[in-house]
């Protein structure tokens, strides 16, 4: 088994010289090159970037889905590089919340089931158990879905698929939740609804890195990092969202966007 | 028109170089099974051919009676010249010998042997003229000059003899040996079926022979009849004629064709079937791909139908791959048994005749194809049909083969289907093994497939295998009407046939090694049947103590008699029915005890209670071992102390009786094994390839939340144990059950005497090795279709 190095745990997530090549193109790809980062304990940060601009390779590297191939990425001061499968996925249940742009459930299940399957996978005892049952039950109350528990998954709306989502990506309590454009395939009002659940997800202390092509959704993140060929170009801080400067915000941030030319 | 075809084969192209792994596996699927119907179909046709072949140039008779000892040749004459039906006849002498008095010497290695160690009577003829004959490789009838002899092709192959060789006949007056001229086909007795063969001498040997003493003389008279057809009329007028000589074994035209084509044919059938249950796989996993392939392509599609393109040319486009890949397959298929063909009729063409490539030759395995071709395409044809049905917006917007209310309804369905709490209490581990059970349920349209084709490849393997256990089976003697003893002594062909009987029953029943001796009298009698009398030859002795396993009723006690199944059949009798039977002291009536089934003699037997009486044609002791002494050593050391009398063990009887199946099917085993289980692995593969592909999603969101790729590739090993096992069990338990009564109708159907087959497997290898065999090839297609989930970025499985 391999040894994890361990640091003294100065930010929620860090990453440092990342590079992600893909070797199976003639000749390689290299999406992500050097790229250093740091997310601190409880920040919302937001990655944009045009399409192919590596934001979505970046997150699946920091999230440990995949594995860069140089860098190192720490989570709460553990290097996942240095993990074995096994031990990465252990950290994939506990440590970290994956919300994606299409909503991913197992059709077998339903929406309360697959929103405790992980917590299950996780418990030790039967105690634990009824914990993350109980968990589940309480997060699906406060983001508006108990009702649709039983339902399977092609029986609820977009918006009600994603917020289950969240719920699930929470249920194992995770020290950072990914979010690859969880936006991205909804309306308007149900991109509002899945916004307003991941700020209040936020607002509880929670650590958040998303990957979004909109500025309206962006707007609602602390720090938002605009990455360019696969390398951080600029960075902007914008501080804690409160609903009444929303408009504000997004015209800050659309026009630092324009003037990196995106 | 050629823009267009040259588009679909450029579509074709792309497709197949596109997912290479799973065209590969349908094609070979397609090919073997292509390959077996037309070895099969090429093998029934040579068969038949070189049969009809050999019976156009050797013209056999269409009845003949064989007969041993005194008879009135002016009764014959006088006989063939009442029945103008008669187109020719003749009375051929023979001289019979064990094999243990013949042996043969190879000039090529100096090596020499005898054929003791078969049991096939060896009749010395002359060459017949007219009809009948006995033939050299060229078709032509040799006659032999003093001091040659042409052996049967049969001992050819089986001592790999060469002309030139030396065969040394004992006679009572002493060696006499003679140069192999060559080899001869003999369509009336070259069967490996037969339980006789003919060498043929000069008329000048063969007087010396019979003048030098040691052989048994025999004749057979025989008929060449203007209506072939009238054959078992002219049987019955002629055992009805008290004066004909008719001691003997009576055979007619369709009994030799019978038993010639059963023997070779065999492995064809066996062919066949295999070819048969290969299709229904090749079929299954045609269906399957085409499903996978809509499905995968369910965008293009729609894209394709919204630009205008007629449905029709849309489903041409997917025809055309598969009309390709089934051509191509039969093409590929067809080549390959040519070769095979070659390899498994040179035995065929060396028994009988190499019948000259004619229409037949083509036409047989190119239906056989074109049958394949047209069958595969038109299964195709009708998954296709799919495309008509779909809806554009469906299939571009939600990416549905289904239109909007069937979308909705099957939503309902699976929503039905959910339980309140799929996972319950189960936790850590537990949950894989659950969601691995509940995916296998609610995708059990897709996993059919798997249990579907483990079934197929377990009958596929266990049948042929059962059929060979059981026809090579020591327990087996219940079907050759014989108990299931130690050793068993034939006394027949002797000069003081009598003599030689009580000597070895006495020598038995003095042996401490032995115990439990009967002996049975061979004796021809008359029984009525509906048209009048008609010969039945009997076993006479005590039955009290055989182990043969009785149809219907038991042993016959005092005044009754129990009858062979083909017996039963031909008086129209069944158990407590009366048969009346003239043992040459007058008629009387019998009650039918019980009917058994008979191999031997044709078939036609029967068995009465009593002692074996003097005077009978021949004689059969049996005894059983007492202690643990080889019944191999026994035998031997009676074989020499009694050179006229054969005595082998049992287990050696059934073997040599039941060779020319158990040959034919122990190939059939091995080549039905080896394809069930490559074919097992074929799918397997396919079958993963795509549903593996299909559920990337499905993976990469498991992989998301926490599971490891051991514990995703657990599941899926999980889903093929089960699917796999099920469909050996049910395989297995099929094969074992409605197997046993389909093989036994084909066997019952083949006239051999058996009615009923009761299978005695080998279940170590039946029942253990080849379930173990199946699941192994199941995991190892498994191992192999699984080793990049463990390696691949787990964001890939996302989004595709």
């Amino acid at each position: 088994m391999t040894q994890a190095v361990t640091q003294a745990p100065t930010a929620a997530l860090e990453c440092r010289d990342l590079a992600k090549t893909y070797y199976s193109t003639d000749p390689p790809t290299e999406v992500v090159g050097g790229i250093d980062l740091d997310v601190r304990q409880g920040e919302f940060l937001a990655v944009m970037g045009a399409s192919g601009s590596g934001k979505s390779t970046l997150l699946y590297n920091l999230s440990g889905m995949d594995r860069p191939t140089g860098g190192r990425v720490l989570l709460e001061g553990r290097d996942l590089t240095s993990l074995d499968d096994r031990e990465m996925s252990r950290v994939r249940l506990t440590r970290v919340g994956l919300v994606f742009q299409q909503a991913y459930f197992l059709r077998t299940l339903n929406v309360r089931d697959n929103i405790l399957l992980p917590a299950l996978k996780a418990a030790s005892g039967k105690r634990q158990a009824a914990e993350a049952a109980a968990r589940v039950d309480a997060l699906m109350e406060r983001f508006g879905i108990a009702h649709v528990g039983r339902h399977g998954i092609t029986q609820v709306s977009g918006g009600q698929l994603q917020r289950a989502s969240i719920c699930r990506a929470l249920v194992c309590e995770p020290s950072v939740l990914f979010a690859d454009e969880p936006t991205g395939a909804l309306n308007s009002s149900m991109t509002k609804e899945v916004m307003d659940a991941l700020t209040d997800v936020h607002s509880g202390g929670a650590t958040i890195v998303m990957v979004t092509h909109d500025p309206a959704c962006a707007a609602r993140a602390d720090r938002v990092v605009f990455l360019r060929d696969g390398r951080i170009v600029d960075s902007r801080e914008f501080g804690t969202w409160s609903g009444e400067e929303a408009g504000r915000r997004e015209d800050d941030l659309i026009t630092w966007l324009r003037k990196l030319g995106f | 028109m050629i823009t267009r075809a040259l588009l679909h084969l450029r579509h074709v192209g792309n497709d197949l170089s596109r997912d290479k792994g799973v065209n590969l596996a349908l094609a070979a699927v397609l090919v073997l099974s292509a390959f077996l119907m037309a070895t099969g179909a090429m093998v029934m046709e040579r068969v038949v051919g070189s049969v009809d072949q050999l019976f156009e140039e050797a013209r056999p008779p269409h009845f003949l009676q064989m007969h041993s000892g005194d008879y009135d040749p002016g009764a014959l004459e006088s006989f063939a010249e009442r029945h103008p039906d008669v187109e020719a006849w003749l009375i051929e002498d023979m001289l019979g010998y064990d094999g243990a008095a013949l042996s043969w010497s190879r000039a090529s290695d100096g090596e020499s042997g005898d054929f003791s160690d078969s049991l096939i009577d060896n009749l010395f003829v002359t060459q017949n003229d007219g009809f009948d004959l006995l033939l050299d490789g060229t078709g032509a009838a040799p006659r032999p000059s003093p001091g040659e002899v042409y052996v049967p092709v049969a001992y050819q192959q089986a001592y790999d003899l060469r002309a030139g060789d030396e065969l040394t006949v004992e006679t009572d007056a002493g060696s006499r040996g003679f140069r192999i001229e060559g080899f001869v086909r003999d369509a009336q007795m070259g069967s490996s079926l037969n339980a006789s063969t003919r060498v043929l001498v000069s008329e000048e040997d063969f007087r010396e022979l019979g003048r030098a003493g040691g052989g048994a003389p025999e004749i057979i008279a025989e008929f060449r009849l203007a209506d072939p057809s009238a054959a078992a009329d002219f049987q019955r007028t002629y055992e009805a004629d008290d004066a004909l000589p008719k001691n003997g074994q009576a055979v007619t035209f369709d009994m030799i064709r019978l038993i010639n084509a059963v023997g070779d044919g065999l492995p064809a059938v066996a062919l066949v079937f295999a070819s048969l249950v290969l299709i229904a796989i090749a079929v299954l996993s045609v269906r399957f791909v085409i499903h996978g392939t809509l499905e995968g392509e369910v965008r293009e599609i729609g894209a394709m139908k919204a630009v205008g393109i007629p449905d029709r040319s849309i489903m041409g486009l997917y025809l055309t791959k598969y009309g390709v890949m089934a051509s191509a397959a039969c093409v590929v298929g067809g080549a390959l048994a040519v070769v095979a063909t070659g390899l498994l009729t040179r035995g065929v063409e060396a028994n009988f005749s190499q019948a000259p490539p004619g229409a037949a030759t083509v036409l047989v395995p190119v239906a056989a194809l074109a049958a394949v071709f047209v069958f595969v395409m038109a299964v195709c044809r009708g998954v296709l049909g799919r495309v008509a049905r779909m809806q554009v917006v469906n299939a571009l917007v939600h990416g549905s083969l289904l239109d909007e209310r069937r979308e909705a309804r099957r939503a309902r369905r699976r929503a039905r289907r959910l339980r309140p709490s799929a996972l319950g209490s189960r936790r850590g581990r537990a949950v894989n093994r659950r969601l691995a059970l509940l995916d296998l349920r609610a995708e059990r349209g897709r996993w059919i497939l798997l249990p579907v084709v483990f079934s197929l490849a377990a009958v596929l393997m266990v049948l042929p295998m059962n059929l060979l256990s059981t026809f090579a089976s020591p327990g087996f003697g219940a079907y050759l009407g014989v108990p299931d003893s130690g050793v068993r002594a034939d006394v027949r062909f002797a000069d003081d046939v009598e003599a030689v009987h009580a000597d070895v029953v006495e020598g038995m029943r003095g042996d401490d090694r032995l115990t439990d001796v009967r002996s049975f009298g061979n004796v021809l009698m008359e029984a009525e049947d509906a048209d009048g009398p008609v010969n039945l030859r009997v076993d006479v002795g005590d039955h009290r103590r055989a182990a043969v396993e009785y149809l219907e009723g038991g042993r016959p006690e005092s005044g009754e008699i129990a009858l062979s199944l083909l017996n039963a059949e031909r008086f129209g009798v069944s158990v407590g029915d009366e048969l009346v039977v003239d043992g040459g002291d007058g008629a009387a009536p019998l009650t039918v005890s019980g009917v058994y089934q008979d191999v031997s003699s044709a078939g036609y037997t029967a068995k009465m209670q009593g002692e074996p009486p003097s005077g009978a044609d021949a004689y059969v002791v049996f005894a059983d071992m007492a202690g643990e002494e080889a019944p191999g050593d026994v035998a031997a050391e009676y074989e020499e102390r009694f050179p006229s009398a054969s005595v082998i063990p049992m287990r050696e009887y059934i073997q040599q009786t039941m060779s020319y199946a158990t040959d034919a099917l122990r190939g059939a085993a091995v080549l039905s094994a080896v394809f069930g289980l490559g074919v097992a692995l074929l799918i397997t593969s396919l079958f993963l390839r795509l549903v593996l592909s299909r559920d990337r999603g499905k993976t990469g969101l498991l992989s998301a939340i926490g599971l490891s790729s051991g514990e995703i590739v657990g599941q899926v090993w999980l889903k093929v144990l089960v699917a796999a096992a099920a469909g050996t069990a049910i395989g297995v338990v099929f094969a074992a059950t409605a197997g046993e009564s389909l093989a036994g109708a084909l066997v019952a159907s083949a006239g051999l005497g058996i009615g009923e087959l009761t299978f005695i497997p080998d279940p170590l290898i039946a029942y253990a090795a080849y379930p173990i065999a199946l699941m192994g090839a199941a995991l190892l297609g498994t191992l192999i279709l699984t080793a990049p989930l463990r390696r691949a970025d787990k964001s890939s499985w996302l989004g595709q």
